[in-house]
């Protein structure tokens, strides 16, 4: 039983997805509770299944009982497992916090709409798992097409927001499968640890460098990395307020881990392109990332917007940490994509909030919510010691230890890049504490309704987990050393 | 240089997809008309696909299904199976995204009553 728990983590939401039109068909109010019920269903699983993978090591499963290298497999190792545990808790906070806040005038669509959310969590778990390219592409558009349309649910803004980022999006999953295609051509597999074994006969081949970097720039389009960002702001922040955290937490992070994947887990992050080392490039790349994306933060008067500049940079700082080449660096970046995606999730949620009860949308509205909802301020300030990276919190042990990586591979130009950012980062929540403080708001200080129990809970959760994820940073460091480190490590 | 030169015409089919790929990359950028773009968004999507096509080609072979049971099987009389099953899930793909993209872009001519990117822009202002 315990080795099927991979595809029952992925049946769970599909399953509930394609039933979802047809059991809400006459009663729609039931669509959110069957949903955070399945989401819950699915957290279980998921630490049962990380249980399992710790106790009686990684699992393979491979579908239809055809053997790999010809069958598609799925690989439940440690990584995946603990991103797993986070990433079904995050989907159900979100799907929680979406109860009250969902767009009002959806009607008749909002059964779609959780169908599509629990599509979007079930191809999440494919791409975690996903020991196959071509499976890995199949997941990542599902997610992709998921997300395209929760974006433009709502219409206004979002349309156009939506469309650019299916513009773009598709020309990343275009690149990606071109990659594929030529690693497909050079090696005859697809199957990741098969072309792991055939690979290093073939490092000379151009074919593979260009299959390679075809493959980095399409996931590179989708993790928002810096020269492809300029779809995430827009689409974040006109996106419906209940789906800015899912997509947040979820959609970027998914494609970092499968860049992750393939770099260590096939190539052995030895490869070198006309003398220069793959890890260099990418630790270049998310230094850049790291600091332009923080100063962009800086620029932002929409807090929506900052803080999905904010995300960017972080994307960098998690690149920066898996490109040092020792599991210091390593466990670092992994810890700290775990700290961000629930950073994420936390900022979006309070600006959902905030704009949902106190009709905040910019900096110069956030005078009204230090009147009158400090609790609220009281959250941001538990998100900003994440962000910034102070020490009882997630994100301080993150960037330690992405510090510690990269001074143990003396690569001083990371340690640079992020305590950089850190600084930008800084500067940038000074901002809106001081918009906060000073009171100045223009405007008249209304409140749209009682604040629904559900977003004080997940506000509380998420704010509670980035506290958590610091005090208990130790004992997760130490699980990721010993069961999420590349087979190379 | 004329060598390489004449290495790129012996394989056309690349050349084909290069083409392809540039000119529906062409379109994405420098078209305002969102249905434009979407067309160039095909293109690029059906360039990778002939890739994928035109590099699982063989010539004198048939499909995978064995010709005789008695005889040993000879892989070179049969055509690699695998990158049409791909190219078939990637034009599901494809399809799934067009569809998603044509959506979008009847709900923004209702809303915007235009389909022009620089109309749209200056209406959002």
């Amino acid at each position: 039983m315990s080795h099927q728990l991979p595809a029952i983590l992925f049946l769970l939401p599909l399953f509930a997805a394609i039933s979802m039109p047809v059991v809400c068909l006459k009663h729609r109010h039931w669509s959110h509770p069957i949903s955070v019920v399945i989401l819950v269903a699915m957290v279980l699983v998921s630490i049962l299944n990380l249980y399992n993978v710790i106790h009686h090591g990684e699992v393979q499963y491979v579908f239809g009982g055809w053997a790999v290298p010809l069958g598609i497999e799925w690989v439940a190792d440690g990584l995946a497992s603990v991103i797993l545990v986070l990433l079904s808790v995050l989907g159900l906070l979100g799907v929680v916090f979406t109860g009250p806040t969902s767009p009002k005038d959806l009607g008749g669509r909002i059964v779609h709409y959780y169908t599509l959310i629990l599509l979007l969590v079930s191809s999440v778990v494919g791409i975690v798992f996903a020991g196959d390219l071509f499976n890995l592409f199949v997941f990542l558009e599902v997610a992709a097409i998921s997300s395209y349309a929760l974006i433009g649910v709502a219409g206004g803004r979002a349309l156009f927001a939506a469309f650019r980022y299916l513009i773009v999006g598709t020309l990343g999953a275009s690149l990606y499968l071109l990659g594929v295609s030529y690693l497909y051509a050079v090696t005859g597999t697809l199957n990741m640890s098969d072309m792991a074994d055939k690979l290093p006969l073939l490092l000379s081949s151009k074919a593979l460098v260009g299959g390679l970097l075809f493959m980095f720039i399409g996931l590179g389009i989708k993790m928002a990395l810096v020269p492809f960002h300029s779809w995430l702001p827009e689409a974040y922040t006109y996106a419906p307020d209940s789906i800015s955290p899912i997509l947040a937490s979820l959609v970027t992070k998914v494609a970092l881990l499968a860049w992750v994947r393939i770099i260590y887990w096939i190539f052995n992050a030895s490869i070198i392109i006309n003398d220069i080392p793959i890890l260099l490039l990418v630790e270049v790349v998310g230094a850049l990332a790291a600091v332009i994306g923080a100063s962009l933060a800086l620029a932002q008067r929409d807090i929506k917007m900052m803080f999905a500049y904010g995300g960017i940079s972080h994307i960098g700082i998690i690149l920066i940490g898996i490109s040092q080449g020792n599991p210091t660096g390593f466990v670092g970046g992994v810890f700290y994509l775990l700290n961000d995606s629930v950073m994420q999730a936390a900022l979006f949620f309070l600006a959902g909030v905030a704009f949902f009860q106190y009709g905040v949308r910019t900096i110069d509205d956030l005078g009204r919510i230090g009147k009158q909802a400090p609790w609220l301020t009281g959250a941001l300030i538990v998100a900003a010691l994440g962000m910034i990276g102070l020490p009882p919190t997630g994100g301080f042990f993150g960037k330690w230890y992405i510090i510690l990586g990269a001074l143990e591979a003396s690569n001083y130009v990371s340690v640079v890049a992020v305590v950089l950012s850190t600084l930008l980062t800084l500067a940038y929540f000074v901002k809106l504490f001081e918009a906060i403080f000073r009171q100045t708001s223009t405007g008249s200080d209304i409140q749209f309704g009682v604040i629904p129990l559900s977003s004080k809970l997940t506000l509380g959760v998420t704010s509670a987990a980035i506290m958590i994820l610091g005090l208990f940073s130790s004992p997760i460091i130490q699980l990721l050393l010993s069961h999420a480190l590349p087979p190379r490590f | 240089m004329v060598d390489a030169f004449f290495a790129v015409f012996q394989r056309p089919n690349f050349l084909t997809f290069v083409i392809i790929f540039m000119w529906g990359l062409y379109i994405m950028v420098t078209r305002y008309n969102l249905v434009k773009k979407l067309i160039g968004m095909y293109l690029v999507q059906t360039s990778v696909i002939f890739f994928l096509v035109s590099i699982s080609a063989k010539r004198g072979a048939t499909i995978p299904v064995l010709l005789s049971i008695t005889e040993p099987v000879q892989a070179a009389s049969y055509a690699n199976p695998l990158p049409h099953v791909l190219t078939l899930t990637a034009i599901v793909v494809g399809v799934a995204t067009t569809g998603v993209g044509l959506a979008l872009c009847a709900a923004i001519y209702q809303k915007y009553g235009s389909l022009d990117e620089q109309e749209i822009l200056e209406k959002l202002e």
